[in-house]
């Protein structure tokens, strides 16, 4: 395992830009594009891993995983979801590159959200993210992005990815 | 600061048995009573099960209406369950969620208790109380009993035998639930607080409004045919088959919907114990939902999933795939209950009552055998809460 260079170090945070915004914005297509076509992305809980428990908020560990989610997010949940905005803070802990060109990444996040009804802000969660990344053709893809939060007890029920 | 009498009476109970008055999810001085009369009184809690801490000394904290406890595997291969106290000073033992330890060392004055609750050493004892015991100063060990390695709790010397407090048609589903020989493992939990009263909760985690899946229509997954059996004591049990279509076009993976089943299977299971906890089997799913109140606001569920011992590989993966993202706090079938909660705590910061219809035949009576999708299941559960709370219900 080696550094990163700079102009991967720029994909990599452009990636996370990306995804972020994707988020933000509530553009469950751009999430998607985040990932390749072997992707997967996987939320759970510090103790879940701490413990070696393999249960997870949610987990797509598949292409057709990451399809489903945005389907559940924008056709299947509809109006029994609340909606709330989500803003996401990120920091770039960790990259390093194996010899085969994948990278491995670690951010910090913290997300709050506010919801429609109070418009009042409140944490959601914060944790790490972990991520393997790909390099092709100049654009850098999620192949795995596994969310650990901290927050073991959610503040309430997550209707997006994070 | 125990309820006034005002409070109480503050209170009008309909004389209709299918209307709650919505101000009992709402009157925070309830709280103190319900604790008195409920969650310290003559009922059985589920605390842990023995796939949560496998090993002696592995423990688990929990909580029992206020009150902090821990259940604790012991060198003896017992699971016992204790206030999560020192006996001397009143310092809290347990500090973490779980964990293992060799025995519980206060860090106050360094008492220190085996795993069985005695206490085994107290530096400069010679200086204590002339009639001290150590003999006398073991952990507050709670009343335990346990079903197929699901051990509960009871504050209360005269709560029945478990299985007279629950009956037949509440343990029998119970043990299915549970596995059929309670051999499971733990895969893990998804944790959450919602947003809402205790009883908004459990009025509506257990009970499923089939008219609120969107989810199920889309999976063309329409519940079943069964029963709903309601005991006298509020306790609730959902047994139905379910009718999974071979093939499920709402997906691209619709593989997390199979139901590759178990001779102990029989479709769907739904229980939900007075006061608050839920338990269901839905396609290969277990699930135990721990359930905290926070005070009158608020309560923390936490969603235990497990195996079964006997599972292969395949089995094992199939069950943490399915658990992961069906059910808890952002499951596609789940998610859109948990939403719901919120949304019923707020509109009962109204007035009225709050009023079952579906499957109601009798508005004065209370009925224990009801149609599956019927809201009436909850009935007897609005009555002993009732009863415990002390409620007189109007005349007619």
């Amino acid at each position: 395992m080696r550094g990163i260079s700079a102009a991967n170090r720029e994909l990599i945070e452009d990636l996370n830009s990306e995804y972020i915004s994707a988020l933000n914005d509530f553009n469950m297509d751009n999430w998607l594009a985040c990932f390749t076509q072997q992707g997967q992305y996987i939320l759970t809980s510090e103790e879940n891993i701490r413990r070696g428990l393999p249960i997870a908020f949610m987990l797509d560990d598949c292409y057709a995983r990451l399809k489903d989610r945005v389907k559940q997010v924008m056709e299947i949940q509809g109006d029994s979801t609340e909606h709330y905005q989500m803003r996401h803070f990120t920091q770039l802990i960790s990259a390093t590159e194996s010899e085969t060109g994948v990278i491995q990444t670690n951010f910090n996040f913290s997300i709050y959200y506010t919801p429609r009804d109070t418009n009042q802000t409140e944490t959601l969660c914060v944790g790490k993210y972990e991520d393997t990344i790909a390099i092709k053709d100049g654009e850098a893809r999620f192949q795995k992005r596994v969310a650990i939060v901290d927050t073991n007890v959610l503040p309430r029920y997550v209707a997006y990815p994070v | 600061m125990s309820i006034s009498k005002g409070a109480n009476r503050a209170i009008k109970w309909p004389a209709k048995t299918n209307h709650v008055p919505k101000e009992v999810f709402e009157m925070e001085s309830l709280w103190e009573k319900e604790l008195e009369a409920i969650f310290y009184g003559e009922e059985w809690h589920p605390i842990v099960h023995r796939a949560e801490i496998p090993n002696p000394g592995d423990y688990k904290a929990a909580q029992l209406g206020e009150i902090n406890i821990f259940a604790v595997h012991g060198d003896d291969g017992e699971i016992r369950v204790f206030q999560n106290t020192c006996t001397h000073r009143g310092t809290s033992l347990v500090t973490e969620s779980s964990g293992n330890k060799k025995e519980f060392e206060c860090p106050y004055h360094r008492w220190l208790f085996s795993l069985e609750g005695d206490l085994v050493g107290c530096p400069n004892s010679r200086d204590f109380s002339p009639d001290f015991d150590k003999k006398d100063f073991g952990l507050l060990a709670l009343r335990v009993e346990e079903f197929y390695g699901l051990y509960f709790a009871t504050m209360s010397d005269k709560t029945p035998p478990l299985k007279e407090y629950f009956g037949e048609k509440f343990y029998e589903p119970l043990q299915r639930l549970l596995g059929g020989d309670g051999r499971l493992n733990l895969i893990g939990y998804q944790k959450v607080t919602y947003d809402c009263n205790w009883k908004a909760y459990c009025d509506n985690d257990g009970y499923h409004g089939a008219l609120l899946h969107k989810a199920f229509a889309m999976l063309n997954w329409q519940g079943g045919k069964g029963t709903q059996i309601v005991t006298k004591n509020g306790h609730l049990s959902f047994d139905s088959e379910l009718t999974i279509p071979d093939h499920v076009d709402a997906l691209e993976d619709g593989s997390i919907l199979d139901f590759k089943g178990t001779e102990t299977s029989n479709g769907s299971i739904v229980l939900m114990s007075f006061p608050i906890t839920v338990y269901t089997k839905h396609l290969d799913m277990l699930n135990i939902r721990y359930s905290f109140p926070k005070g009158p606001k608020g309560v923390e569920v936490h969603y235990a999933y497990f195996s079964h011992e006997d599972d292969d590989d395949e089995m094992v993966k199939h069950r943490i795939r399915q658990s992961s993202n069906l059910l808890g706090p952002c499951g596609l079938i789940s998610m859109e209950d948990a939403s719901v909660f919120s949304r019923i705590d707020k509109g009962n910061k109204t007035q009225g009552n709050a009023i079952f219809q579906k499957g109601v035949k009798d508005e004065y009576a209370i009925p224990l055998e009801v149609g599956q999708t019927d809201e009436t299941g909850n009935l007897a559960r609005w009555e002993r809460y009732r009863e415990l709370m002390g409620f007189e219900r109007s005349e007619s």
